[in-house]
């Protein structure tokens, strides 16, 4: 008897991607359900329970963004977006919504598979609780201690860039909107002007990498966002 | 459509009445001043003159002048020559000076609105002579975007139908190898349609694109940042100013253009030192320099290198993964944001140079 992973419903209108996306995570050993179409999608989702949707914004009976929502209403369930490069103000709007990650077409097998892990581990953190101390290659964060520590040495960041630090570090792996970010420090009032964020995160950047401009923990989604590397402990 | 159409001719004769009123009002009432001071009427159908030749340079048609002309003479007639307040045309030698100013004053209005109509047409060739230069850029781009599609889509299909119809009679290493090389050109033609797709995003208005603040370092790193997921062993060094430099573009179209230079020095350099990406600034533009150690530019490409007609000319064994379509869209992409795109030869190899305003850099 198999064992699976877990269950993964893929919602994907277009039948090859389908079939590829479907190939591969059997061949990890996910059990994976397809759904053609929205309507499909959304009846599957409130009678299989999957753990993780895979869901492509470009559906022909409805928008996607509508799945997100009424999911949204009532499950915390990951879902994964599928969307077009060009499509910023989509990704944008997908993940305010509530959307727990994208993935840009055409993407590889191992990408997916990454994005896959990520969001799974990440409701498992969510459900353990959140770690104190966060570690990537070089850097330790330990947050209840408000101490950072690079290639050895301790960093001194001001309190507004510990906090965007230790919001991205906390959902490392993940990526997270201009706007997310500055409700989440400046209050949700805030200005939307998103230049004051990108300046912290330029100081941010000279005091965490080693050349900023080719940054190894913060990465930028130009139009998007913030995504800090996978915390390794 | 139509109600527009009227209003628009409403809008018109308002303007031209105003235009012929208000010019005729002006001469009468100085005239009334001249007239009451000093008896001069030679001042006074000067001062009509004058205002026939605004009325013909304001307003956009003969019947204008013509109506000033003849509303001038009666003027002149009723109120400034003698008999005073009547009209009275036998008068000697006056008939003849009306008529005079009548011919004149018609003459001047009909140069007037004849010099308009011909400055009116000059622009419009002008335009013209525009839209026709544009549209040998785009039939030139076509022309290479078709033989850059088709090639590897040639191979994909030969790729494809030889792994399907010889499927019994080809080795493991064989069919890996097929495959293998479907996934090399499909990243190829991806490539080229992303390319395609963001000269869509200008194309729409001419020469403009939708641009925001965005920090120069972040926008270069992500350039490189993608090009390293396609390109794993390619080595880049990126050097950016220590200040934060924001400055306004359309991120997505500029990291195009960095993309394609770092990629056509890693297809054309022919040489595996590192690629440099700098980028410096001045008080009122952001330089970005992407430079190779390589064989460089061939003299006789270096004019003509961004044109994407070069490319055609030049199908040479090699020109499958030519970076015609690339460098073409890359001006028309700096274009578009008013920055200058040019190449040279620096020596031990070859230099792109691109330029980005940094005005509005406070909105």
């Amino acid at each position: 008897m198999n064992k699976y992973k877990a269950t993964i419903l893929v919602i994907e209108d277009e039948e090859n991607i389908c079939n590829f996306i479907s190939t591969t995570l059997s061949a990890q050993n996910y059990r994976v359900v397809k759904a053609y179409t929205g309507v499909e999608g959304l009846s599957i989702i409130t009678s299989h329970c999957p753990d993780m949707v895979l869901l492509d914004l470009g559906l022909p009976d409805m928008d996607g963004l509508e799945i997100i929502r009424q999911v949204r209403t009532w499950s915390p369930m990951p879902i994964l977006v599928i969307s077009a490069r060009t499509q910023e103000t989509e990704k944008v709007e997908a993940l305010d919504l509530g959307a727990d990650d994208y993935i840009t077409k055409p993407f590889g097998t191992s990408e997916l598979l990454a994005r896959i892990r990520t969001a799974e581990r990440h409701t498992n953190r969510l459900s353990s609780g959140v770690h104190s101390v966060y570690h990537a290659k070089d850097l330790v964060i330990d947050f209840t201690k408000h101490l950072i520590q690079v290639r050895g040495q301790e960093t001194h960041l001001t309190q507004v860039e510990f906090k965007i630090v230790s919001l991205l570090a906390k959902n490392s792996g993940k990526v997270m909107t201009y706007d997310s970010i500055i409700s989440s420090i400046w209050g949700p009032y805030a200005d939307n002007n998103n230049r004051i964020l990108r300046v912290n995160m330029a100081n941010i950047r000279r005091k965490l990498e080693v050349n900023p401009a080719e940054p190894e923990y913060i990465m930028t989604e130009i139009g998007i966002g913030y995504r800090m590397i996978e915390d390794e402990g | 459509m139509e109600k527009q159409r009227l209003s628009l001719i409403g809008r018109r004769f308002l303007y031209n009445s105003i235009v012929t009123v208000g010019a005729l009002s002006v001469a009468t009432i100085i005239s009334f001043y001249f007239h009451g001071v000093i008896y001069r009427s030679l001042n006074i159908a000067l001062l009509y003159i004058l205002a026939i030749l605004v009325i013909g340079l304001l307003s956009s048609d003969y019947i204008c002048g013509g109506v000033a002309a003849l509303t001038s003479v009666i003027l002149i007639n009723y109120w400034f020559t003698y008999p005073f307040s009547k009209l009275d045309f036998s008068l000697s030698g006056y008939p003849m000076t009306f008529l005079v100013m009548l011919t004149l004053s018609l003459s001047i209005s009909t140069i007037m609105i004849h010099l308009k109509e011909k400055t009116r047409i000059l622009k419009e060739q002008e335009g013209q002579l525009i839209e026709a230069e544009k549209e040998k850029m785009r039939a030139n781009l076509l022309r290479a975007v078709s033989h850059d599609l088709r090639t590897p889509l040639t191979s994909i299909i030969g790729a494809g139908n030889t792994y399907i119809e010889n499927n019994s009679n080809l080795s493991e290493e064989e069919k890996l190898q097929l495959v293998s090389h479907i996934l090399e050109d499909s990243n190829w033609l991806l490539e080229m349609v992303e390319n395609l797709l963001s000269v869509t995003r200008i194309q729409n208005n001419a020469a403009r694109v939708k641009k925001s603040l965005e920090p120069v370092e972040e926008v270069v790193s992500e350039a490189v940042f993608r090009l390293k997921k396609r390109h794993p062993d390619s080595s880049i060094k990126v050097t950016v100013p220590d200040e934060f430099l924001m400055i306004p573009m359309d991120a997505i179209l500029i990291e195009q253009v960095i993309i394609n230079l770092l990629e056509n020095a890693i297809f054309h350099s022919q040489s595996t030192e590192s690629i440099q990406c700098v980028v410096n600034y001045t008080d009122d533009q952001v330089s970005f320099h992407i430079i190779d150690y390589g064989v460089g530019i061939p003299e006789d490409r270096l004019d003509t290198i961004f044109d994407g007609s070069s490319y055609t000319q030049n199908l040479s064994s090699d020109s499958s993964k030519g970076m015609g379509i690339g460098l073409c869209i890359c001006k028309t992409i700096i274009v578009a944001h008013n920055g200058t795109i040019t190449a040279r030869n620096h020596g031990r190899g070859a230099e792109f140079v691109f330029t980005l305003p940094r005005e509005g850099e406070n909105d």
